[in-house]
């Protein structure tokens, strides 16, 4: 979608930028550019709404730094707030972990064995870090 | 292009796990030749997610490069000359030189294969929704299996509520409905569980539901599934006291939450 973006240096102003979110990444282009301006790896990512139809991206060592979005409506900016926090593959992996445990109380089977994936650390109940 | 990275080396130093490392030849890098050749350069290597970052050794502050593993295979290469357990990652992008790497070994070749073909954020998301699907059905089914213990109970009550009461129970969750239950919860009117922490979602609501869902998993997922079958077992216990006109059913046994 279309944006309004500015970065997190003081005195930054608000440009317009298409923003393209691509598995844990987000691209943002000048709307009349191929090649993306730059990107935002959401990892250890915060998504707090600043208005109501604005929000920023901060990150968990420096959380002061924002990066500002504002959106078309209030709408729009919930769904790009709800999308940007399920993003990230830490979430996924959580998720996981998560459907893994409650299946194999349910049934008393491990969901991961027919991928061959049940030994792996990653997904183990004990690497879960609130 | 732009990335945030000072964020990104945060991430890849943080103590979030890592699904693999070790040591690798790698022939890629600025200032190297275009076709390998040579032993390479040993790098300290750490995957995690679909990034695969190196640092010059294990104490590095500063990754070296990052290589995000999507829209790639995994496949083993021939070495450069007298180079053992080679593999690469190959892109499908036009123009984008696959990248080499060799491990110290065998068990290790196989090791970095395996963890790098399963690296893709597409990989993982499709393991999540497999697993959603199951875990929806064996809702399903244990709902289901529910409602036979509790024909096992009531038999001396006559129990034709529990067999009126399944296509209730198919309204209340049917997985055509899409419905985590947290929303069938909500459904019925009584209040859902979990106020918690507004910032997270409860990956219940992941993909089955687009409405975010208050309830973080580890905790208020199980005082939802609790309402849940309490508000049934309620419903039932009711029927039954009609149906056996106020005859005090001592022997029901709750076995429910």
């Amino acid at each position: 979608a279309e944006l309004g973006m500015r970065g997190p240096k003081k005195g930054s102003v608000l440009k317009r930028r298409l923003v393209k979110l691509v598995v844990n990444f987000l691209f943002y282009f000048r709307t009349d550019e191929a090649e993306p301006v730059g990107a935002l790896l959401l990892e250890r990512c915060r998504v707090t709404q600043e208005e109501p139809s604005g929000f920023s991206i901060s990150f968990l060592e420096d959380p002061e730094r924002k990066y500002h979005f504002a959106c078309g409506s209030e709408a729009q900016c919930q769904e790009w707030m709800g999308a940007l926090r399920r993003a990230s593959y830490e979430f996924m992996r959580r998720s996981l972990i998560f459907y893994r445990n409650e299946i194999q109380k349910m049934t008393g089977k491990d969901p991961l064995e027919q991928f061959g994936i049940s030994e792996e650390a990653r997904f183990q109940l004990g690497g879960l870090k609130a | 292009m732009k990335l945030n990275e000072r964020s990104v080396a945060h991430y890849a130093l943080s103590d979030s796990p890592a699904d693999h490392t070790g040591f690798l030849r790698t022939w890629g890098g600025p200032g190297t030749a275009p076709t390998p050749s040579g032993t390479g350069r040993r790098c300290w290597f750490v995957l995690k997610g679909n990034l695969l970052f190196s640092f010059e050794s294990r104490e590095s502050r500063a990754p070296l490069s990052l290589v995000v593993l999507e829209g790639c295979t995994v496949e083993l290469a021939e070495a450069p000359v007298s180079e053992e357990f080679a593999f690469a990652i190959c892109f499908d992008a036009p123009g984008v030189r696959p990248h080499l790497l060799a491990a110290d070994g065998p068990a290790a070749q196989e090791a970095w294969v395996k963890a790098l073909s399963r690296a893709s954020f597409s990989y993982m998301r499709l393991v999540v929704r497999e697993l959603e699907s199951q875990l929806r059905q064996a809702r399903h089914s244990l709902a289901l299996h529910r409602h036979s213990s509790w024909k096992a109970i009531g038999s001396h009550c006559k129990p034709q509520a529990p067999d009126r009461r399944s296509p209730g129970l198919e309204n209340g969750h049917s997985p055509s409905k899409d419905c985590s239950p947290v929303d069938s919860v909500e459904e019925r009117g009584s209040e859902p569980a979990g106020q918690g922490l507004a910032e997270w979602q409860g990956p219940a609501s992941l993909f089955l539901d687009r409405r975010q869902s208050p309830a973080f998993p580890e905790t208020s997922y199980f005082s939802t599934l609790h309402n849940w079958y309490g508000q049934e077992i309620t419903e039932l216990r009711q029927r039954w006291l009609r149906r056996v006109w106020g005859s005090r059913p001592a022997r029901e046994k709750q076995d429910g939450p």
